[in-house]
Formats: C-alpha cells, sequence, structure tokens
C-alpha cells in the first residue's frame, strides 16, 4: 500500500531524513520508534503533505500512485490521515461543524452524495460514544479549551469517522496520562482492520504495549537503523537508543 | 443658500455654530491627525462636499414609534430639545448645517419595541437623523448605508436612563463611493448602546462614533467587521467617553483587507476625572491577503479617573499556515478551509449582535464577500 523509497527531505537548506526506504502492506501495523531530531515528525508531515519540505531525492508511492504529486486534501480524500503530535486549535469553528466540513469534503472527492446534518450527527455520536467525547466537545470550538487527552481523543474520533486507509498517528502517546493512553489505544485498537494499514510514530515503547505492532522500525539521523517484530520495542527500552546507534555507527 | 433649503426645526443659533465650524475646518484631509489614514478631500475632489440633499427611508414604522419629518415646520418639543447638539465632529457640522431634511423619530418612555425599525439613507448628499429613547425604552435599529456617490450621514441618538438601543448598521457601497457617517450616542444612567457595524468598504468610507456615557451605570458595547477588497477603504474611527463612574464599554473590530484594500481603526477611550470604577476594553484584529492590503489600527486611552479597569489591543497577521493545513489534512480543499478560517476569525466579533435575525443577515453578506477574495 505505502512504498517510501531511498527519501530525502530537506527542511530550508538541511537535509533531515536522508535515504529512508520503508513498506507497508494493507492490515499491518508498523511502527517507527527514535530518538529527538531523529526524523519522526518530518516523515509524518512529507506524507500528509505540509508545505515546507523539500524531497531532493526518492518516492512515495500509495497504492501505485506518486503520493508527493497530490495536495494534502487529496491525500486526505483518497484514505491518508495523520493524527497529528499537536492538533490546532480553531476558534470560531465548531468542532462539530469542522467534522461535517471535512467529512463531506471527503466523499465529495471520492463522488460520493454528502451526509445530511443528521446522518453526520448519528455518525459522529455513535463513534464519539466508545472514545468518551462528550456531547459537550462537539459544540465547543474546535480544540479550543481540549485538554491534551481531550485533543488525541477527538484525533482518534476524526480516524473512525473517515475510515481511513492509510492512518499514521505522530506521537499520539505524548502528554497522555495512563487512563488516557489506555482509551486512546483501545480506539485505535477497534480500527485494526485488514483492508487498513497504520504507521505508529512513537519515541517510547509504552504506546506499543497497547498498541502491538507487527514490524518495528528504528529511525535514527534520517535513515532506518534497525528493523525488526514487537521485541524490539522491549530491547530499546531496556538498553536506550544509544546502544543501537553505536551498533549502525 | 436660502431658509427654506434648511431643517427648519433646527435653532438657529446650533445650525449657525454647525455652519461657522464647517466653514472654519473646511473638508478634513490626511495632514489632520484624526484624518491621517482616509484623505475625504482627496476623494472627493473638486465637487468637495456639495450642498445635495440625500433622502431617507423608514419602510415599516413598528407601531408605537413617532416619527417626524425634518423638512417640516413646527417640530415637537423633543426634536427641538435634541436635534443638532454640538460634538466638535466637522462632518457632524456639514451634515447639521448644509441637510434640508431627515428624520427624527422617538420610543416613548417605558415602550418595549419588538420589531425592527429600518432606517435607510438613500441617494447622493447630506441627510440627517435623530432617534430618543425615553426612560426605559427598548429597540432595535437596523440601518442599511447603500450608497453609490457621495453621502455624508449625521445620526444622532439620545438614550433615556435604562434605556436599551441593538444597531445593527449595513453598509453597502459602490467601489467608486464616498460614504461619512457620524452616530453620536448621548447615554443616560444605565442606558445600553450595543452596536455592530458591518462594512465592505467604498472608494472611502468612514464611520464615526462618538459614545458618551453620560450617566453612572451606562455600557456601550461596540463591535465591527469588515471584508475589503481591490481598492476599498473602509475606517471606523471611535471615540467612548466615560464620563461618569461605574460606565463600561467594549469593542471588538474584526477586519479582513485583500488586494490593495485598506482597513482603518481608530478607537479613543477617555475616562473623564470622577469616572471612577469605570471598565473598558478595546481590541482590533486585521489579517492581511496579500502583500498590497493595509491595516491601521490605532487603539488609544486616556484616564484621569481612579480605580478604573482599562485594557486595549491590536494585531495584524496573516491567515496561520498550520490551521490551514490542518484542514486541508482533513480532506477541505484550500479555498474552502481559507475560507472557514476567514469567517472564523469574523465570527467572535459577529457573534456580539444580538439579534438572531440580523445576526444571520450580516453572517450571509460576509459568506458572499469572502467568496470573493478567499
Amino acid at each position: 500500500m505505502l512504498e517510501i523509497k531511498n527519501l530525502h527531505v530537506s527542511v530550508g537548506d538541511k537535509p533531515i531524513l536522508k535515504g529512508l526506504t520503508l513498506s507497508i502492506q494493507p492490515g499491518q501495523v508498523h511502527a517507527i520508534m527514535g530518538p529527538n531530531g531523529s526524523g519522526k515528525s518530518t516523515l509524518s508531515y512529507v506524507l500528509a503533505g505540509r508545505a515546507g519540505y523539500d524531497i531532493t531525492e526518492g518516492s512515495i508511492t500509495y497504492n501505485g500512485e506518486d503520493l508527493t504529486a497530490l495536495a494534502p486534501e487529496e491525500r486526505a480524500a483518497k484514505g491518508v490521515f495523520l493524527a497529528m503530535q499537536y492538533p490546532v486549535e480553531i476558534p470560531g469553528v465548531t468542532t462539530m461543524t469542522f467534522l461535517k466540513t471535512a467529512l463531506n469534503s471527503q466523499r465529495r472527492a471520492r463522488g460520493e452524495s454528502d451526509l445530511d446534518a443528521i446522518g453526520v450527527l448519528k455518525l459522529v455520536r455513535a463513534k464519539a460514544k466508545t472514545l468518551n467525547v462528550s456531547e459537550e466537545m462537539l459544540k465547543r470550538a474546535l480544540n479550543v479549551g481540549f485538554s491534551g487527552g481531550e485533543k488525541k481523543r477527538l484525533e482518534i474520533l476524526q480516524m473512525a469517522i473517515f475510515e481511513p486507509k492509510l492512518a499514521i498517528l505522530d506521537e499520539t502517546d505524548s502528554g497522555l496520562d495512563i487512563d488516557a493512553l489506555r482509551l486512546v489505544a483501545e480506539g485505535v485498537n477497534t480500527l485494526r482492520d485488514p483492508a487498513r494499514a497504520m504507521l505508529v510514530i512513537t519515541h517510547y515503547q509504552r504506546l506499543l504495549d497497547y498498541i502491538v505492532p507487527d514490524r518495528i522500525h528504528v529511525l535514527a539521523r534520517g535513515r532506518i537503523v534497525a528493523e525488526g517484530g514487537k521485541e524490539l520495542a522491549l530491547e530499546l527500552e531496556a538498553r536506550g537508543y544509544e546502544h543501537i546507534l553505536k551498533d549502525v555507527a | 443658500m436660502t431658509a427654506a433649503n434648511l431643517i427648519r426645526g433646527l435653532p438657529e443659533a446650533r445650525r449657525n455654530e454647525a455652519a461657522a465650524l464647517f466653514r472654519a475646518r473646511g473638508v478634513p484631509h490626511r495632514r489632520i491627525e484624526d484624518w491621517k489614514y482616509t484623505d475625504l478631500r482627496a476623494a472627493l475632489g473638486e465637487a468637495g462636499v456639495g450642498a445635495v440633499v440625500a433622502q431617507w427611508l423608514v419602510a415599516n414604522l413598528p407601531a408605537g414609534v413617532e416619527m417626524f419629518d425634518l423638512s417640516q415646520a413646527n417640530p415637537p418639543e423633543w426634536v427641538s430639545a435634541h436635534l443638532g447638539h454640538a460634538t466638535g465632529n466637522v462632518m457632524s457640522a456639514a451634515s447639521l448645517a448644509l441637510s434640508a431634511g431627515g428624520v427624527a423619530l422617538r420610543v416613548p418612555k417605558g415602550m418595549a419595541i419588538a420589531d425592527p425599525l429600518k432606517l435607510d439613507f438613500t441617494g447622493t448628499g447630506h441627510v440627517r437623523a435623530l432617534l430618543v429613547l425615553e426612560e426605559s425604552a427598548s429597540l432595535t435599529l437596523v440601518e442599511s448605508a447603500a450608497v453609490s456617490e457621495f453621502r455624508n450621514a449625521g445620526l444622532e441618538i439620545v438614550l433615556g436612563e435604562n434605556a436599551g438601543l441593538d444597531h445593527v448598521r449595513l453598509s453597502p457601497a459602490d467601489a467608486e463611493a464616498v460614504l461619512v457617517e457620524e452616530v453620536n450616542v448621548r447615554l443616560a444612567a444605565n442606558a445600553r448602546y450595543r452596536a455592530h457595524y458591518a462594512a465592505f468598504g467604498g472608494k472611502l468610507s468612514r464611520m464615526e462614533v462618538e459614545i458618551a456615557l453620560e450617566g453612572a451605570g451606562a455600557q456601550a458595547h461596540l463591535s465591527g467587521v469588515s471584508v475589503l477588497d481591490g481598492k476599498r477603504h473602509s475606517d471606523v474611527t471611535t471615540h467612548v467617553t466615560h464620563a461618569a463612574g461605574n460606565t463600561r464599554s467594549t469593542q471588538l473590530f474584526k477586519h479582513v483587507a485583500a488586494g490593495q484594500a485598506r482597513a482603518v481603526y481608530q478607537g479613543k477611550v477617555t475616562v473623564a476625572k470622577g469616572a471612577n470604577g469605570s471598565d473598558s476594553n478595546q481590541s482590533a484584529k486585521a489579517l492581511l491577503l496579500g502583500e498590497n492590503a493595509e491595516a491601521d489600527l490605532k487603539p488609544e486611552l486616556e484616564i484621569f479617573a481612579d480605580d478604573v479597569k482599562c485594557a486595549h489591543g491590536a494585531a495584524v497577521g496573516d491567515l496561520d499556515a498550520e490551521s490551514l493545513f490542518y484542514l486541508r489534512a482533513r480532506g477541505i480543499p484550500e479555498a474552502e478551509a481559507r475560507g472557514l478560517l476567514l469567517h472564523a476569525f469574523l465570527e467572535d466579533a459577529v457573534a456580539e449582535i444580538a439579534d438572531t435575525d440580523q445576526r444571520e443577515l450580516v453572517r450571509v453578506e460576509l459568506l458572499t464577500a469572502l467568496k470573493a477574495i478567499a
């Protein structure tokens, strides 16, 4: 589903990703672990299509198509979803209005008809319940005054509503206490699907206790330096990143 | 100028005073501090302010509201008592001295009018209006000021004790129109004035608002939005005077300027000696779309009293790139995402409109204007 080959990305004049290669099949959950500054967030932003990241070499192919040629909104309509590390606050747009506009934009781009207000409300309510997102949150301005946990829950709620084919979770565990983490992880696990691929980006092994990946990649200095099964996370936790970085140096 | 061409109910002394002020100062231009960003003399050119008389229209007078045509003789006492109090404002003096017509409206003591009163100024030239709300009366005034050439309108509002006025002003104007309007409000104790000015600019558009909180506990809440493109210009200049204690004022103005448009906000708040316990808050923000758009925001405070709470702020910026990316990453196309963010930027000022019908009307006008520039 997703093929990243020899990807080089610069921000300004500074190279961040230096030859990253990665392949994910439908139904798989991959984790990318790495220390601060390794290029984790750059990878997630490049996949979602944020401006300011220059691809100097390599390719990203998504379902056979050049992903880099698509605008962010086109990627979303084709099923790419990035749960952001820092969801933005947008005063003046209610959460419900935002969800409705986004959902119908994606549907329109796929040639489907709009869901009416009642249809959207029903869909959102059903999904919101399991993620403990209250009616009151949906009426508030998007992410404004939300706690860290509420913001992350809303990201996962969007994932449940938009039903993406490729979901990228960027540091979804950051800023969450253990209860919030468990709730978010449960939400993600219920969305595991043979047709859906997930890329879980994290600094810590903790999240992977709850969202157990099929494959783990260690990202350091802009490249994948180690790969393995879920046991790799435990090794990283026990021995730290430095140990692995030394081995590959 | 013959006597027949003047407002017949205006006491001679007041007219002479206004005429003298206008003669002495002339049409304002950019070398006058208050008009630095709004060169009326240049916009009018050789034609000047002229002596033509604009029209007014009250399509459906709500039951209970009294109306008097200012071109008629023998005005009732409430008209002579309140019409044409000098404010020192030069364009207000011009409209007073040069108008031959206009309208006076009164809501009697204790009367709450449910239906909005719709006052439209039409045509070219000078026009004058007076609105009096007596003690504990209340009203919603909806003003539409569509203009295609030049108009100078002077609107005087007198609010008795405990009276409450909601004022919504929409000013769709041609790109070549020159529009000047002075709103002068005097408030007695515990009276309340809530106003929203939605501006779409013109070749030159100047809204000059003077509020005198004369009685203890009086309140003024001003808000406004402007959406400008092309070479349009819109200026809102306010002066709120807290003349009595425990008075409150809030101001929230939001501007969006694209192309070579220019948005101006000048807001002065004066807290007079003895007006202790007063509370004022001023905020003006502008979003500039494009390098040639301009915003001049100038909040000012003058405090001569003790124990007052005053805050003011101004900010000029561009659309937030993070927010735009977030919306697009969720599938919302760029133009629609920009429109949503612009609408969101203006929304808190629009939400200040108390009347739900009027609020929706302003929203619709804004959406149309935003679609053209997003």
